[in-house]
């Protein structure tokens, strides 16, 4: 019985973490470049480590679901887990600093990550100098979102996990 | 490596990652290729040089090819720097544009979600790289969009 609820808080538990993302997500959509989807991944694996980790596939899933499968979902199928996997390894820290130069540095290097798959597909041409052409294209954009994930995770860390210690329990 | 080390570190690279992006956006990001009308010198009747401003300093082809295969040729006299001035500039050419995303042309909607086709752009032979709001144009430049099935 013991065990049967432990499952059941934990499929909750994703489910609601997936659900905070997405809702960010949509409350943030006029802004663009400017999102919380980096500081909620970061945050629920330092917090919750490997367990948390399946909001990646399912957040993916529930976003090709919501807006269609398109090359930008293939793009979301390693930028993401990427994020994530960092962050596991800086699990230690304790101080936002740390997270928001991850938040930012990611949000840096967004535009690049998203390149790669046009060095294999594109119309009509794809290739080096294709991706190359999609990446600078996008510059500006990668610098709102890096310079807006560093903000937000150093201005959010502490609250954030400050109240995450009083109410969420560990999965 | 101790933690402080680790953090400047980090600062470091995301201090160097911002100035190689800044860096190879002004070096490979759109650049005006025309200062827009060009000015010259003309004599009036007293023999004094005045400047007169040349109007459509450039000369851009924008050529229309529609789901039908039908090409329209639009030739523009234009200071435009930009490719969505010399769009708005072509007579009897109309388009509608979506985020950034040109949805529709002379009334044909191409719209990714809904027809699974877009409107592509080309200058020359390549395929632009930037939006309409970003695409520069020089003289002489021919650009081509054309209905695109996915």
């Amino acid at each position: 019985m013991r065990k049967y609820r432990s499952e059941l808080h934990y499929i909750a538990t994703i489910g609601v973490l997936v659900a905070l993302i997405e809702a960010c997500k949509l409350a943030m959509a006029h802004i663009p470049n400017v999102e919380l989807t980096s500081f909620w991944l970061i945050i629920f694996t330092v917090f919750f480590g490997r367990k948390a980790m399946i909001a990646v596939p399912i957040f993916t899933l529930l976003e090709g679901a919501i807006y269609g499968f398109g090359l930008w979902w293939v793009m979301y199928l390693y930028t993401w887990p990427a994020l994530v996997l960092v962050a596991y390894m800086m699990r230690k820290s304790t101080s936002a600093l740390p997270f928001a130069l991850l938040s930012g540095i990611f949000g840096l290097s967004f535009g690049f990550l998203c390149a790669i798959p046009y060095v294999f597909v594109g119309s009509p041409t794809p290739g080096l100098a294709y991706a190359f052409g999609y990446w600078v294209a996008g510059i500006p954009f990668d610098l709102t979102h890096g310079v807006a994930n560093f903000v937000l995770m150093l201005v959010l860390y502490r609250p954030v996990t400050s109240v995450m210690e009083k109410v969420a329990r560990p999965l | 490596m101790t933690k402080n080390k680790k953090i400047i570190l980090g600062c470091v690279a995301a201090v160097l990652l911002l100035a190689a992006l800044v860096g190879v956006w002004f070096a490979f990001g759109p650049q005006s290729t025309n200062e827009g009308a060009t000015t010259t010198a003309i004599t009036n009747e007293a023999g004094e040089s005045t400047p007169s401003t040349e109007k459509g300093g450039k000369s851009v082809t924008i050529e229309v090819v529609n789901k039908a295969g039908v090409t329209t040729t639009y030739n523009v006299r234009t200071d435009a720097e930009y490719l969505r001035g010399v769009m708005e500039e072509a007579d009897g050419l109309t388009f509608v544009e979506e985020n950034g995303m040109v949805m529709s042309v002379n009334g044909e909607r191409a719209d990714y979600t809904l027809d699974k086709a877009y409107w592509a752009f080309y200058i020359g032979e390549a395929y632009c790289n930037y939006g309409i709001n970003d695409q520069p144009v020089a003289d002489g430049d021919v650009f081509r969009i054309v209905y695109t099935a996915a």
